[in-house]
């Protein structure tokens, strides 16, 4: 498996609050943390299998970041393309009652919320760094 | 018509479309008759969403021309009532949405055009089908060894005893419950053509029984959408339910506020054919 770069996959869930935190990420990891080496994989598209994501998850190692113990990140990646290198479940880190509150809109987040996106964007950081080195 | 409405958007993360169709499909759930779908756990889970789909006509919103919501819907087998492509909403507003996701007052201006389009569809449907009441309570009167019933609400009636209920735009005509037990054992229905137009009190095809012809004279004035067909098989159907399943026509509205100040609303109609089954011999 290539380690140049690193697949960061969110499960965009709507059925969660874990689900907003998991964009908000991806995004933090993709344009302030981890910039040049990371690849978003857009998970809609990569169940719709277009746009060349199964194939890089092929290639590639993957982390997924998924909103609750459901894992659909995980779980998608897994069944259409490969072994995810790592994985989070947010309401690991929040709590569970924290992540399944409602997705919001990302202009209604509090302090809070973006406490939680650091928080989890930092367990990311750690197992990114696992990988890469 | 389902009177919820279950939204799968995109919910796509590689580009601004993506996201925008997110933010409308948040937008649409502040309303109460609006379930959000997760495509993701969708794909999971269906069985999660099936009694939501069961209730509510399904709108997709896919964010660009890859249009994953929808080849998501279609795999699993769903129908789809509505289809909103916020590229091409924003190509209509000359927008150029690119990869980078912002809020600012031209996405704004993309998601507020999705939502208007949405709910726009929302009322074409609404006035392209006919809603069928849930249930209709009825008052009733016996003359004799005959029992008569009126509905209590919703509909309006000629003095020749034609009836029409209102739905949106549309209206569906029918004969009273007193035309029918006249009638006896109805044994056709001769419906008008489909894109007839006619005015108030034009005469809208005829039923015949095994004692005489009673020809419909129509309640409004409009233009016929649909007949009961139904009834070609089953013309009893005006026997066993004349103001529900035995309904004849289906019709647009031309002015149904005019036409209304000719006809007899239920309480009006209930008292009109009491006074008159006591004068006729039925």
């Amino acid at each position: 498996m290539i380690v140049n770069k690193i697949g960061v996959i969110g499960c965009s869930g709507e059925e969660c609050l874990g689900g907003t935190i998991s964009r908000l990420v991806v995004r933090k990891m993709l344009e302030e943390l981890r910039p040049g080496m990371t690849t978003s994989l857009c998970l809609p598209l990569f169940i719709a299998g277009d746009g060349g994501e199964r194939e890089f998850a092929e290639k590639y190692p993957t982390i997924s970041i998924d909103g609750c113990s459901k894992c659909c990140a995980k779980r998608a990646i897994e069944k259409y393309s490969n072994a995810v290198a790592g994985s989070i479940d947010i309401s690991e880190i929040i709590g569970e009652d924290k992540a399944l509150e409602k997705p919001l809109s990302t202009r209604n987040l509090t302090a809070e919320h973006l406490e939680f996106v650091k928080q989890t964007a930092e367990k990311t950081c750690e197992i990114y760094d696992g990988i890469s080195s | 018509m389902s009177e919820t409405i279950c939204v799968l958007p995109c919910n796509g993360l590689d580009k601004c479309a993506g996201d925008l169709s997110r933010r409308a499909a948040l937008q649409l759930t502040q309303s109460e008759d609006v379930e959000l779908i997760c495509p993701v756990l969708l794909n999971q889970n269906k069985s999660r969403y099936e009694k939501a789909l069961e209730a509510g006509d399904l709108t997709v919103i896919d964010g660009c021309n890859t249009r994953c919501a929808s080849k998501l819907a279609g795999d699993l087998g769903l129908a789809i009532k509505d289809k909103v492509n916020v590229s091409e909403v924003a190509k209509a507003l000359d927008i150029k949405l690119g990869v980078e996701i912002r809020e600012d007052q031209e996405t704004q201006a993309v998601v507020q055009a999705v939502l208007e389009k949405i709910n726009s569809s929302v009322i074409d449907r609404a006035e392209s089908e006919f809603v069928e009441p849930e249930s209709i309570d009825y008052n009733t009167f016996s003359h004799g060894k005959f029992i008569f019933k009126v509905p209590t609400a919703n509909y309006f009636f000629n003095e020749n005893d034609c009836w029409v209920t209102v739905s949106g735009k549309l209206a569906r005509i029918g004969v009273s419950d007193y035309v029918q037990q006249n009638l006896s054992d109805i044994l056709y229905v001769d419906p008008p053509e489909i894109g007839d137009e006619f005015e108030q009190f034009d005469d809208l095809g005829s039923i015949e029984s095994s004692k005489a012809v009673f020809e419909i004279i129509s309640p409004v004035s409009g233009t016929v959408v649909a007949v009961n067909t139904g009834l070609n098989d089953a013309p009893e159907l005006v026997n066993e339910s004349p103001y529900e399943k035995g309904w004849l026509v289906e019709v647009r509205l031309s002015d149904f506020e005019e036409d209304q100040d000719l006809l007899h609303d239920c309480p009006a109609y209930f008292e009109f054919l009491q006074r008159k089954v006591a004068e006729v011999d039925v």
